[in-house]
């Protein structure tokens, strides 16, 4: 079962197409990386996905559910604004379990059973911000803490309630380099512990969709990256998935060498952005035939030697 | 230089200081006005003052009916109107403020009206609560609480539109949120700051509204004693009221300053 399914998706403000035919499955635990030109339909994508907006015709589904509301199905991080500015770190991250596990006349007039369960959602955010590395701010407002940890506080508080898939909207936009490169960090560990789990025979917790600009980043942080882009043959339709391939795994201890992305970021800034380069919509979207193709491999190579290409 | 900051107990000082040269050049006026007129009664002294506060305080009434004096009397009469005038108007204009902010329709049905009828004066709504409510108690809530209700919806409203992002509503759904949750646990708690600010704000017209309805009718009250004592010029009662006017709107102020410092510790500015 896909986490996420889109099935033919296209959306048109008037008469104007944004998004033309658009298909793609998530695997659990994968991490993908979504990077376009500015204008091209991102952000109506994800409108989409997280069921603001519903799109004009086709459908989106999380684990096999019709998505057409935003639900606590599909989480979400801002670049701001993800936090309330009236809870302390731990309350943000709490809220969600608070929201999801309790009623409001139930707050009010079981008051009693209330606060025992809101002891145990302090102390699972507690842990959770422990996890994400903030346990000096547990009880800080969001005015008092950096963009950094206002970030971390805001994964932690759409990771918590476990969604099938959470949308990254161009998370760390707003940090300076070194701050950026410590979250970034943080994901590799989420795709790690999603490696764990698979290998236990559990269902892996952190699928993610990351929108970002920076292409580094996207390929760095996530293990497939897919591109929107209306530069193709049916460019008068919408834009769609022009790109979508598989990229290299990095763990949080490797070190950060870009020198080994600089070939598929070429193809990728060519295939995605370059506005001259007008090719078969299909060309880069490989994703699916690579992945048959390395578990082919990997089974002739499990005979003689075990070192699969890429970890998935 | 501007703006550079002063020691605290400089500011302490010159804020006693401001009350003091108040009263001192009161002294001064009155003594000069008593001087020209030994009779006069627009600028009193202290000691007229002292008279007319013993008159405001004896009891009413004979030894076999005694009555509340006339300080209590009004003071009562004024600051129930006000309380039940104000908590009315507020109470209305916070369901009325979140559900235009809430609904689009609500909002399109409601906003243009609202925003028209906030802009008629109050006071010269006057004659319309004489028909339509009458002139008893019921007349003061209505002035007040509507006079109140227009503006404090508003307010909130716009600050709903202002201060609470869609993005924070979609985020509260993704959170499993009902509307309900999302009208008490976002919305509520994220204007509530404001809600607090307009209050303080209210005040100061609400005493207005009532003070001119007491003044044009009512058998007691603040407003009504400062007419029919400045008719006779009673000036002294007339400046001890003004002045129990003003503390009330002091008091009324820092009480909700203080709230909102214990209610929203989140939000300093």
């Amino acid at each position: 079962m896909y986490e996420l399914e889109i099935n033919h998706v296209s959306h048109r403000y008037g008469d104007y197409r944004v998004l033309n035919d658009i298909n793609l499955q998530i695997l659990p635990g994968q991490i993908v990386a979504m990077v376009g030109p500015s204008g091209c339909g991102k952000s109506t994508l994800l409108q989409a996905i997280l069921g603001t907006h519903p799109p004009t015709e086709g459908e989106i589904r999380a684990d096999g559910v019709l998505i057409n509301k935003p639900s606590r199905n599909v989480g979400i991080v801002y670049q701001q604004y993800s936090l309330y500015d009236f809870l302390t770190a731990e309350e943000n991250v709490a809220f969600g379990l608070k929201l999801d596990e309790t009623s409001l006349p139930s707050r009010i007039f079981s008051y009693r059973s209330y606060a025992k369960k809101r002891q145990v959602h302090l102390r699972k955010a507690r842990e959770f911000l422990e996890k994400v590395g903030l346990s000096s701010a547990m009880g800080r407002y969001p005015a008092e803490l950096s963009g950094g940890m206002r970030q971390r506080v805001a994964i932690a508080q759409a990771f918590i309630l476990k969604p099938k898939i959470v949308l990254l909207d161009e998370p760390f936009g707003a940090l300076d380099e070194t701050t950026r490169q410590e979250l970034q960090m943080m994901l590799l560990k989420f795709y790690q512990e999603n490696l764990k789990a698979k290998q236990r025979g559990e269902r892996p917790e952190y699928t993610i969709i990351i929108v970002t600009h920076e292409l580094n980043e996207a390929l760095y942080v996530a293990d497939r990256v897919i591109g929107l882009s209306r530069y193709h043959t049916q460019s008068e339709k919408g834009a769609m998935i022009v790109y979508d391939r598989p990229c290299p795994v990095f763990s949080p201890d490797d070190p950060r060498d870009f020198s080994k992305l600089v070939e598929q970021r070429e193809e990728l800034r060519k295939a995605v952005f370059d506005e001259s380069y007008i090719k078969d919509h299909n060309k880069y979207v490989s994703f699916w035939s690579e992945l048959a193709q390395d578990s082919q491999l990997a089974a002739t190579a499990a005979a003689n030697q075990p070192a699969p290409r890429r970890i998935r | 230089m501007i703006r550079r900051p002063i020691p605290r107990w400089l500011a302490i000082a010159l804020g006693v200081g401001g009350v003091v040269l108040l009263l001192t050049a009161y002294s001064i006026l009155s003594a000069r006005q008593t001087r020209k007129n030994e009779n006069q009664r627009v600028i009193p002294g202290w000691q007229t003052f002292k008279e007319g506060a013993a008159r405001l305080v004896r009891p009413q009434g004979s030894a076999e009916d005694p009555q509340p004096s006339m300080l209590a009397t009004d003071l009562k009469a004024t600051y129930w109107r006000l309380f039940l005038g104000f908590f009315t108007g507020v109470a209305l204009s916070i369901v009325m403020g979140i559900a235009m902010g809430a609904y689009r329709f609500i909002e399109a049905l409601l906003a243009p009206v609202m925003s028209f009828l906030a802009k008629i004066p109050p006071t010269a709504m006057l004659p319309i609560y004489f028909v339509l409510v009458g002139t008893d108690q019921k007349m003061f809530t209505a002035m007040v609480a509507l006079g109140v209700f227009f503006n404090m919806a508003q307010s909130i409203y716009q600050a709903i539109a202002g201060e609470v992002k869609t993005v924070s509503i979609d985020k509260a759904y993704t959170l499993g949120a009902s509307d309900p949750e999302i009208i008490y646990e976002v919305i509520w708690k994220q204007i509530l700051p404001s809600v607090l600010d307009n209050l303080r704000l209210q005040i100061g017209p609400a005493m207005i509204f009532l003070l001119a309805a007491e003044m044009l009718v009512g058998g007691e009250g603040m407003g009504f004693r400062i007419r029919m004592e400045s008719r006779v010029l009673n000036m002294s009662v007339v400046y001890i009221y003004l002045t129990i006017l003003g503390l009330t709107g002091l008091m009324a102020d820092y009480g909700l300053l203080w709230l909102r410092r214990w209610l929203c510790p989140w939000c300093v500015r």
